[in-house]
């Protein structure tokens, strides 16, 4: 069958030809910006920015493109996370491959609950992923060894210092952290382009519109929920990897709690789920907020960034079905118009 | 397996899956009317635990008594949020753009504002009411009965059946289940639509207000607990079955004799594990649960 009987979004495609420019030129910039500044409170504020932001691209690039809501992404970022720390502390495997292990570890436990779970709709899938998750959490906070390996339940896992190496993922300073998380995030933001003009986003997005016509269409909703499932369970658990190496420091509560989960959830929705940009604007919003709170009020507001971020996605859901980068390229190209009338 | 710990664990495990039941109830009328999945449902709880905890701490008040403050200020809020966060949504869904997933993000826009102001105003630490009085274990037989557990486990069966009859016989229970059936045809029988949704709301708050004052004596107040019944009572109106009323007890039962008595042959966390095994179990095999419409 050709995919071109299915109804293209409009909406999309607008400025193909300046989209990939004016990435290119956000990116550099980026890229630059450890030369303007050094400060260690900023560098870390933007690798934590580049991290959200990478997250939620990995979780839209299948509840963003499926329409199904997923508030268990954590567990695959714990995943990530503790295969590669495991496999770092026990065998001495450079995390880089250990996070590519991690990460075909979340794809196949991604599939595994993928399969049953992709034909309950709505709020049901959203409390199964809730469920599997929590279920992922619970064990591991209890479990001091598994299989030889020493997970140690809730205290966490330490990754111990071998001095700066390339290979044990350990660096001096924060830089080197911040080019590898753009790296991350500018590929899983590419990613998501291909995978829009793909053959996989097509039927994503039919899959979205309505299920049953595009089974009649022989579109198999499985087959391309479950690799979008893959693909983006092991984005995620790439990106526990990250932070777990960042922090030298991984637990059940941070690394696979339901805060992240709804974290990268809401950071795509808020900036625009089904786009490939959209959870790159909605975590520049949002995660300065946290970071600012967290920085310059200390431990007296705990908790005051997701009281702001709760807000946001009221606001956002009652005022902003589709996020607010659809909005806001409205407003650019209409003050755009507004100097240089044609 | 010894049949005295066995018998038990089940008397154990009756009490608190009524207790279950109990909480459960609001989350499963909510859904029952308004279609809406209420993500805050814990938060809720979280809150008349503090109000019950604070109406003892300062006013001195008994926590049993304190329910005359809590149940009041739960409908209020319960009817405000309704009425000034969710409304707006229900009226935009009407205008044909349905997306049921919208009504739970809402809520847990609502859920992170409240869990996080309690964080904010009360700090992580750990509150508990003390009772002013002993209250001896009642003796079932052998086995020793918590009057706390017990009390709150019937009020979740006498709520349950309040409720149920006040929906069934009274003037505005009518609207209730009319508003539920078609909320377009009752509209036009004259029904006020959003008052009938900000009252069911206020409602369901309501009872989590009661159960927040009747478990305050065993339960301590933190912030963070608010998500974990709210879980436990997913769970527990998933296995009953969605909107109805006494699904909610009867799912509420079965956990709670589930966890029990599984916990008498694993450690209490797995048998956790194990109820949210059987929760993604009954999602799968029986959406509608045990009393639901299949």
């Amino acid at each position: 069958m050709t995919v071109s009987t299915i109804p293209l979004d409009r909406t999309a495609p607008v400025g193909f030809s300046k989209g990939p420019a004016l990435a290119l030129i956000v990116l550099l910039l980026a890229a630059g910006l450890p030369l303007v500044t050094q400060d260690s409170f900023f560098i870390h504020s933007a690798i934590m920015v580049l991290f959200f932001a990478y997250m939620a691209t990995a979780w839209n690039f299948l509840c963003g493109y499926v329409g199904q809501l997923s508030l268990g992404h954590a567990m695959f970022s714990g995943m990530g996370g503790y295969v590669s720390v495991l496999l770092f502390t026990t065998f001495g495997l450079s995390p880089w491959l250990g996070m590519i292990v991690g990460g075909l570890a979340a794809a196949a436990l991604s599939v595994v609950i993928g399969y049953p779970t992709f034909r309950l709709k709505g709020p049901y899938f959203t409390l199964t992923t809730i469920a599997f998750a929590e279920i992922v959490r619970i064990w591991v906070e209890n479990t001091d060894t598994f299989l030889g390996f020493h997970i140690k339940g809730a205290e966490g896992l330490v990754v111990p210092m071998v001095g700066e190496s390339f290979a044990a993922f350990q660096f001096g300073g924060k830089i080197p952290y911040y080019y590898i998380i753009l790296g991350m995030l500018a590929l899983a933001i590419l990613a998501t382009l291909i995978m829009e003009r793909s053959k996989l986003g097509y039927c994503l997005k039919a899959i979205r519109g309505d299920r049953d016509a595009a089974e009649a269409l022989g579109i198999s909703p499985t087959r391309y929920t479950l690799t979008a499932f893959a693909i983006s369970a092991f984005m995620t658990a790439l990106g526990g990897s990250f932070y777990a190496q960042f922090f030298r420091y991984i637990n059940p509560e941070r690394n696979m709690g339901t805060e992240l989960s709804i974290d990268m959830a809401l950071m795509s929705i808020i900036g625009g789920q089904g786009t490939a940009f959209g959870p790159l604007i909605g975590a520049l919003i949002l995660t300065p907020l946290a970071e600012v709170t967290r920085g310059y009020l200390g431990g007296t507001f705990l908790g005051l960034h997701l009281v702001i971020y709760g807000i946001v996605l009221m606001l956002a859901v009652l005022y902003f079905p589709k996020g607010v980068l659809e909005p806001l390229k409205n407003l650019a190209v209409g003050l755009f118009r507004r100097r240089n009338p044609a | 397996m010894d049949p005295f710990i066995l018998s038990f664990a089940v008397v154990n495990g009756l009490l608190q899956g009524g207790i279950y039941g109990g909480i459960a109830l609001g989350l499963s009328l909510i859904f029952g009317v308004l279609r809406v999945v209420n993500f805050a449902h814990g938060s809720f709880l979280m809150l008349s635990l503090y109000l019950s905890f604070w109406c003892w701490n300062l006013l001195g008040i008994d926590p049993y008594l304190s329910a005359i403050v809590t149940v009041p200020a739960m409908f209020a809020l319960g009817y405000f949020v309704q009425s000034v966060i969710i409304s707006p949504l229900i009226r935009r869904e009407r205008a044909l753009v349905v997306e049921p997933l919208s009504a739970l993000l809402l809520t847990c826009g609502v859920f992170l504002v409240l869990d996080n102001v309690a964080l904010m105003a009360f700090g992580p630490d750990v509150r508990s009411v003390q009772l002013s009085y002993y209250l001896p274990s009642l003796m079932l037989g052998p086995i020793p009965v918590n009057i706390p557990r017990l009390i709150a486990a019937l009020a979740a069966i006498l709520v349950a059946v309040g409720v149920s009859f006040w929906l069934r016989h009274s003037h505005a229970g009518r609207a209730i289940r009319a508003t539920a059936q078609n909320r377009d045809a009752a509209a036009m029988s004259g029904i006020d639509v959003p008052k009938v949704y900000a009252v069911t709301f206020g409602l369901g708050c309501a009872i989590l207000g009661l159960f927040g004052a009747l478990i305050s004596p065993f339960i301590p107040a933190t912030p963070t607990i608010g998500l974990a019944f709210g879980i436990k009572s997913f769970i527990v109106v998933v296995l009953g079955g969605m909107g109805s009323i006494p699904g909610s007890i009867i799912g509420g039962l079965v956990i709670g004799v589930f966890e029990a008595v599984a916990s008498q042959f694993v450690t209490a966390t797995s048998a956790a594990i194990f109820s949210l095994g059987l929760f993604i179990l009954v999602l799968l095999v029986r959406p509608a649960g045990i009393m639901g419409k299949a």
